[in-house]
């Protein structure tokens, strides 16, 4: 089996499992762990499982799509996936993407700059497969053979030679789950073409034709946030339970005793957060709650059904779920007549309503959005609140930049600027802001714990940022300094936070990773005692 | 009239109705969802770190301060020194540089024999000794522009060639095309700087022969050299806009109309309108999770799954 190099015709033909994932090759790390086997290891899928399952492309299965049991059924799926292509090209069907697309189809040069930016790429030390043009450039070939008027007569003139096969077709779709639409791709490259957008358009052919998508970010993912109310199986009546017992633990943790703003028609703000948050990092919806009650700002959180979850897992695989998500979000917004919605500590919630869901909103449901970072800088630029930075002076800081935060919507100093007041000791990654390094969690990877997945995330597609993490702190990497990673971000805390268990940097490295208002909450001088539980992490 | 004249008068004419038609085609393409890629060169004040005018509180409410100059400024960076090849893929800078200014200085070239062209129909001698001092800097440009253009052109495209078979990771993502645009330009590249040294140092013939076509009257007795890069340039007039080198009408969308194009959807506006048109177009995907005939608009008001195709 090959571990590096793939042919097209390898890729479209070759049985079985076409490479493997050797961690050996892989580009080392810093230490600690700068020998290969201090590294977990990447497990195998049981060989029911492969039996069972699509797993040709490199042994992962994000997917878990059941092997076709015949040829007839293959041959459905390969028609369902060529009609799938074809309206990505249409303007009725893809309205929301033709331009870009057909841009990205019709000028790429194959210079290869873009692979250099690529972490996925380069951290898996060059595998072919996941190089960005190796992905688009089969895309770019069947849409000249199957979509462009005399296709198949210039792919013989031409040499294009691909055919569409049910292997091509299978290891297509665990492939488009092999990038996170981090985008640096296309930050790098010379002609503006968007590999990233090849990967997101391709999850569309398979979610919006073919009816399948992984069941992370469908099933369990927008049905569920719109048929329950959040993508974790939270109802109205659960959330307003877990918003009564956060406000106990305010009181317990602070002295702090309030109630939190509920369903508040006229407030000038509705503020959502991802419901992760209040699920797993309970602490961060608590620390926004400190800091607006300490503000005085009107605000309001909802308790309807999707607007109590800013998650809007559509935008990385089908913009039907993106729009229906989005709808609900300002739904609610335009019954409780608030001035503005505020997105909390979730970078691709903050892209999903703000940039992308911009176009999806018209009439009196375009009520404006805006980050939480800058609300934040503002309280604290203001003197609203009072910080005290030396209250997490035994902490040295660093900022993971999101993508969706970042690059793909431009705010970059907010969060700094708000970092910078509440601690002393902060240092920037390298590289960092609008290029910074996704966490490896991107576009779904976070939320995809099923099968073996996760080892890919956590040790290849989060590799570059493990890396810049260890940097940062290299010169103080050993257990008696206390280290902090702020990720404002509930998708990139995920990933990290897996990461971190899988490495077991908290107990090697004393690295703790958490969101920007723990920080805040932790140097406000009239809460007593710290926020930041640091042994219970 | 020659062969070539009417394979040259129609190369030419071919040629911008083709990239006219292509543009047009994207141009008509309708408004998308937002894409944007940071930094963008126009935030003013911003651009620099990467940021947005959604780092402002209440940012709908403020005036958007746009940097024509700093875009500006990007774009000539971009054009002129291929900026962004220079920044990630130093090696392959080293000649796609050369190449992009030898084709800018052919292009300078072409526009210098024009005027020389007219300037001879109009009869003044263009010369180095030409009593016209403006012929005389015709003719000295003419002569830099022409050999700046042959040398680096042909170093530059053979430098890129080189680079696709000899680097791994270039060879194994290039395809038959790309050898072939290659060879096509090194072909009208390499004829002309042999036309240039062995026939035409002054370019008179060139001249001569662009002079035919602006008179439209006959030519004989091209030299093999001059007549072969000829028919070659003609061939690759109608060639070009057929491949991915017509990337220059494809970088100002990429650019312009999607990294760059951060227009926030503003009730009452344009886009506004295009938004609209467009969540009333119908949509024929067909997986359970969408109303197939419906419209966009429909469909994002429909949740659970729908019984498709009945």
């Amino acid at each position: 089996m090959s571990k590096r190099r793939t042919t097209l015709k390898d890729f479209s033909h070759k049985p079985g499992q076409l490479v493997e994932l050797d961690r050996r090759q892989f580009l080392p790390l810093p230490p600690p762990y700068d020998k290969w086997d201090t590294e977990p290891e990447i497990k195998p899928l049981s060989e029911e499982r492969q039996r069972q399952l699509e797993c040709d492309l490199d042994g992962i299965s994000a997917f878990k799509f059941p092997r076709p049991q015949s040829e007839e059924e293959k041959r459905r799926l390969v028609e369902q996936f060529l009609a799938g292509l074809k309206k990505l090209f249409e303007r009725e069907n893809n309205w929301t993407f033709q331009q870009a697309l057909f841009l990205t189809m019709e000028y790429c040069a194959r210079c290869q700059t873009c692979a250099t930016a690529c972490p996925i790429y380069a951290e898996s030390g060059k595998m072919d497969i996941y190089r960005p043009t190796f992905r688009s450039d089969i895309v770019r070939r069947l849409y000249k053979k199957y979509v462009k008027a005399g296709g198949k007569f210039f792919a013989v003139v031409s040499g294009n030679d691909i055919d569409v096969t049910w292997t091509m077709v299978a290891r297509l779709m665990e492939l488009s789950y092999r990038c996170t639409l981090c985008r640096r791709c296309a930050q790098s490259c010379p002609i503006g073409v968007d590999n990233g957008l090849v990967t997101h358009e391709l999850r569309k052919i398979f979610s919006q034709e073919m009816g399948v998508a992984v069941e992370a970010l469908h099933t369990k993912g927008s049905v569920l946030q719109l048929e329950a109310g959040s993508s974790t199986g939270m109802t109205p009546a659960a959330f307003l339970d877990n918003v009564e017992f956060m406000e106990d633990e305010v009181k317990e943790r602070t002295g702090l005793s309030f109630k939190w703003p509920m369903d508040k028609a006229g407030a000038d703000i509705l503020l959502i957060h991802n419901a992760g948050e209040y699920l797993a990092w309970p602490e961060n919806p608590e620390a926004f709650a400190i800091i607006l009650e300490a503000a005085g700002i009107s605000y309001t959180l909802s308790s309807d059904i999707v607007a109590y979850d800013g998650v809007n897992y559509g935008v990385w695989y089908d913009d039907v779920q993106l729009a229906k998500v989005a709808l609900k979000h300002m739904e609610t917004a335009r019954k409780l007549g608030v001035k503005k919605v505020v997105i909390g500590e979730c970078g691709h919630a903050h892209k999903a309503l703000t940039v992308i869901a911009d176009r999806v909103l018209a009439g009196d449901l375009n009520i404006p959005r805006e980050s939480s970072m800058t609300l934040l800088r503002d309280i604290i630029t203001s003197g609203r609140i009072k910080v005290d930075p030396s209250r997490n002076d035994d902490i040295t800081t660093t900022l993971h930049d999101p993508c969706n935060l970042v690059r793909l919507m431009g705010v970059v100093e907010p969060q700094r600027e708000v970092l910078r007041a509440v601690s002393n000791h902060f240092r920037e990654m390298t590289p960092h802001g609008v290029d910074n390094y996704c966490c490896g969690g991107g576009s779904g990877f976070a939320i995809t714990q099923d099968l073996n997945f996760p080892d890919f995330r956590e040790i290849v597609s989060g590799r570059a940022k493990l890396r810049q993490i260890l940097n940062v702190f290299q010169d103080i990497i050993g257990p008696e300094h206390k280290k902090y990673v702020c990720a404002p971000c509930s998708n990139c805390k995920g990933a990290i936070r897996d990461m971190f268990a899988a490495y077991g940097l908290f107990e090697r490295c004393n690295i703790l990773y958490g969101g920007l208002v723990e920080l805040v909450v932790n140097a406000m001088p009239e809460i007593e005692r710290p926020f930041l539980e640091w042994d219970w992490h | 009239m020659s062969g070539l004249q009417v394979i040259s008068y129609l190369s030419i004419a071919v040629f911008p109705v083709l990239l006219i038609a292509k543009m047009v085609r994207i141009a008509r393409m309708p408004v998308h969802l937002r894409w944007d890629l940071y930094p963008i060169p126009h935030e003013k004040g911003k651009s620099a770190y990467g940021g947005s005018y959604f780092e402002e509180v209440d940012w709908w409410t403020k005036p958007r301060v746009r940097s024509l100059i700093s875009e500006l400024r990007e774009m000539a960076k971009e054009i002129v020194f291929i900026h962004s090849v220079y920044k990630h893929n130093r090696p392959l800078w080293v000649f796609s540089f050369p190449f992009h200014i030898g084709m800018y200085c052919l292009i300078g070239l072409m526009a210098l024999l024009v005027i020389g062209a007219i300037m001879g129909a109009a009869g003044i001698v263009v010369s180095a000794d030409s009593a016209n001092g403006f012929a005389v800097l015709v003719q000295h440009l003419t002569r830099i522009l022409g050999a700046a253009g042959w040398i680096l052109s042909v170093v530059g495209v053979l430098g890129l060639l080189f680079s696709r078979l000899l680097n791994r990771e270039l060879r194994v993502a290039t395809i038959l095309s790309d050898y072939v645009n290659l060879l096509a330009l090194l072909a009208v590249f390499a004829t002309g700087l042999v036309s240039w040294i062995t026939v035409d140092p002054s370019y008179a013939i060139m001249r001569g022969f662009v002079r035919s076509l602006i008179t439209f009257q006959p030519v004989t007795g091209l030299p093999a050299a001059t007549a072969t890069h000829l028919w070659l340039m003609a061939g690759l007039l109608f060639y070009f806009p057929f491949t991915h080198m017509t990337h220059m009408v494809g970088k100002y969308f990429t650019y312009h109309k999607v990294r760059w194009e951060d227009e926030p959807n503003i009730r009452g506006t344009r886009i506004e309108q295009a938004v609209q048109a467009a969540l009333g177009y119908k949509i024929t995907w067909s997986a359970p999770h969408i109303k197939t005939g419906s419209t966009w608009a429909d469909a994002a008001m429909t949740t659970g799954e729908v019984k498709n195709h009945e």
